[in-house]
C-alpha cells in the first residue's frame, strides 16, 4: 500500500509538474491581454527536444552528458520522501529528513553548476557564478528556518512539522511560523527563479538559471528542463503543504482521502500560481546587486523567527 | 504570557520588521507611508490596552498617536515633498542597502544582549527588548542615511519606541508621554520650514535641498 502510494505520488509529480508551468505561463498572457498559449505547451515542448538530436560541445567531458540525468533522478528521489499527497512517512519516508531534503536539492543544484561550468561556455559561466553568488546566501536561510521549524516541533521531519501545524491552531498562528513562512516564500521566489529576481519572459534575460542550461540540446535538454520543472512544483508543494497551508493533508492511509487530496492539492498550487502571476505582472527585475537587499531582508525575516521564540521562550 | 503581551509582542515583531522594509526602502513616500501604518499599529495596540484596562488616558494617547503620527506628520511630510514624489528618493546612504539591513539585524541581537545584561534584573518581563531595539534601531535609521525625510523618519521610530516603552513601565505619568508627542510636532514642523526655506534658496539643486548639513 504504502509503496504503490510512493509510485502514485512519484508520477503525481513528474507528471503535473509541466502543467503547474503551462498554467503560470497562460495566467501571465491572460494577464497581458494576450491570448498565450496552450497550458499543455511544455508538455509539447518536452516531446520536441526528446526527438531532437543532442549536441556536446567539443571540450566538455562525459560529466555533460551525465549530469541532467542524475540531477532529474536526485529530484524523483525527492519526491518519494516529502509530504504531498499524504501527510504520513511513505516507504522511503525515512530515508532523509529535512537537512537531508535541503542537502539533496543542493547536491542537485550543485551538479548542474559543475555541468554548466564543464560546458566552457562564457555565458553559462556568467550564469553559474551568479547562481552560485546568490545560492551561497539563500542556503544558510532555508537552514535557519528549517532550524527554526525543528525547534517549534523537535524534530526535523516533514511530516512531524506538517502534522504539528494541522493540529495545533497556536503554533500556525504563531509569530514565529509565520516569519519562517514568509522568509521560506521570499527563498522560494529566489530558487524557482521568479521576478522581481529573474525574469524568464522574451522581453527580458535574467541570465541566472537560463544561462546554465545554454548548452544543453535535445533529450538532455528535455530532461534538464523536466528535472527544472519538478524541482519548481516541489518547492511549492513544501511551501503549501508544509508551511503556509498544511490544512486537509491526510493523515491515514485511506485511498478515498488520497485521491481527493490530490485534486485539492492541486487546487492550492494553482493558488500559489495565482499569487505568483501577481507578482510576475506587477514587479520589474532588479538590478543584479539588489538582489542581495532582497535576500538579506529574507534572512533577518527567518532569524526574526528565532528572536521570537527567544522572546516567548516557546509558549505560544 | 498573557493576552496583552501577545499583543504587545506582535506589535513589536512587526515595527521591528517595517523599520528593516525602511532600511530596504529608497523611496521616501513609501518610507512616509509605512510609519504612518506603524503609527496605526500603535495606536490600535493602545487602544486594546486601554480597553482592556479600562484607563481612559491611554485611550487617548491612543488617539493621540493616531492623529499626530499615523495622519497629520505623514501627510505634513509628504506636502513638503511637494514635486515629483515618486521621485524623490535616497540618493547618497551613506552605509549599503543590504549592510544597513545587516546591521539592523544585528542591532536586534544586541538589543537583546544589552537588556539581559542591564534591565533585566529591575524589570519583570521578557518584553523589553522590542522597546531598546527599535530606538537603536531608529537611531541607525537616522545615521545610515542621509535624507533628511528619512532621518526624521528615523527620529520618528525612536518616539515611537518611547511610546512602546510605556507599556513596560506601566506608571509613566501622563504629562511625559503626551509632552513627547508636542516635542515632535515641533521637531517636523521646524525641520519641514527649513527643508523649504533651503529649497527656495537652492533653485537649481536638484538633489541637495533635500539634504541638511551642520
Amino acid at each position: 500500500m504504502l509503496f504503490s502510494l510512493s509510485i502514485l505520488q512519484l508520477l503525481y509529480i513528474a507528471l503535473l509538474a509541466p502543467l503547474t508551468i503551462g498554467i503560470i505561463r497562460k495566467l501571465e498572457e491572460i494577464v497581458e491581454s494576450k491570448k498565450g498559449p496552450s497550458i499543455f505547451q511544455e508538455y509539447f515542448d518536452l516531446r520536441k527536444s526528446f526527438r531532437k538530436e543532442t549536441l556536446v560541445p567539443q571540450a566538455a567531458s562525459p560529466f555533460f552528458i551525465a549530469a541532467p540525468y542524475v540531477s532529474f533522478s536526485l529530484y524523483l528521489l525527492l519526491t518519494l520522501v516529502l509530504p504531498i499527497i499524504t501527510a504520513f512517512p511513505l516507504t522511503f519516508g525515512p530515508v532523509v529528513d529535512f537537512v537531508g531534503g535541503g542537502l539533496i536539492f543542493g547536491a542537485a543544484a550543485t551538479i548542474k553548476k559543475i555541468a554548466a561550468i564543464d560546458s566552457r561556455s562564457n555565458y553559462a559561466h556568467l550564469g553559474t557564478s551568479r547562481a552560485s553568488t546568490i545560492g551561497a546566501l539563500s542556503e544558510p536561510i532555508i537552514l535557519i528556518i528549517f532550524i527554526m521549524f525543528g525547534v517549534i516541533t523537535n524534530t526535523n521531519n516533514p511530516y512531524v512539522i506538517n502534522n504539528v501545524l494541522q493540529t495545533s491552531t497556536n503554533w500556525y498562528l504563531s509569530l514565529i511560523h509565520w516569519f519562517a513562512t514568509f522568509a521560506f516564500f521570499m527563498v522560494l521566489i529566489v530558487e524557482t527563479g521568479k521576478l522581481p529576481i529573474e525574469s524568464h519572459s522574451l522581453g527580458e534575460l535574467g541570465m541566472i538559471d537560463q544561462a546554465m542550461e545554454m548548452e544543453y540540446s535535445g533529450k538532455e535538454l528535455a530532461i534538464y528542463k523536466w528535472g527544472g520543472y519538478m524541482k519548481h512544483f516541489l518547492l511549492m508543494n513544501v511551501f503549501m503543504n508544509v508551511y503556509a497551508f498544511p490544512y486537509y493533508v491526510p493523515m491515514q492511509p485511506n485511498l478515498q482521502d488520497i485521491f481527493i487530496y490530490m485534486i485539492i492539492n492541486y487546487l492550492k498550487i494553482i493558488l500559489l500560481a495565482v499569487l505568483f502571476v501577481i507578482i510576475q505582472e506587477t514587479f520589474s527585475k532588479y538590478r543584479l546587486f539588489k538582489i542581495f537587499d532582497f535576500v538579506a531582508v529574507a534572512l533577518v525575516l527567518a532569524f526574526l523567527a528565532a528572536l521570537v521564540f527567544y522572546t516567548t521562550g516557546g509558549n505560544v | 504570557m498573557n493576552h496583552l503581551d501577545n499583543a504587545f509582542l506582535l506589535v513589536g515583531f512587526l515595527e521591528i520588521a517595517m523599520v528593516i522594509f525602511m532600511q530596504w526602502e529608497v523611496y521616501i513616500t513609501n518610507i512616509i507611508k509605512t510609519f504612518s501604518i506603524s503609527s496605526y499599529l500603535i495606536a490600535l495596540l493602545f487602544l486594546i490596552v486601554g480597553f482592556i484596562n479600562k484607563e481612559n488616558y491611554i485611550l487617548i494617547l491612543a488617539a493621540l498617536t493616531a492623529l499626530t503620527r499615523g495622519l497629520i506628520i505623514p501627510f505634513y511630510l509628504r506636502r513638503i515633498l511637494r514635486k515629483d514624489k515618486w521621485r524623490a528618493r535616497e540618493t547618497s546612504p551613506l552605509v549599503g542597502i543590504s549592510s544597513s539591513i545587516l546591521i539592523s539585524l544585528l542591532i536586534t541581537v544586541m538589543g537583546y544582549l544589552l537588556y539581559s545584561l542591564t534591565l533585566s534584573n529591575y524589570i519583570n518581563s521578557n518584553l523589553g527588548p522590542i522597546p531598546i531595539t527599535l530606538m537603536m534601531q531608529g537611531m541607525f535609521l537616522i545615521i545610515s542615511r542621509s535624507s533628511t525625510f528619512t532621518q526624521l523618519i528615523g527620529y520618528l521610530v525612536m518616539e515611537n519606541a518611547m511610546y512602546m516603552f510605556g507599556y513596560i513601565f506601566p506608571e509613566l505619568p501622563f504629562i511625559v508621554e503626551a509632552g513627547i508627542v508636542l516635542d515632535l510636532l515641533g521637531v517636523v514642523m521646524i525641520s519641514g520650514a527649513i527643508i523649504r526655506l533651503r529649497e527656495d534658496v537652492i533653485k537649481n539643486g536638484s538633489e541637495e535641498y533635500t539634504e541638511l548639513k551642520g
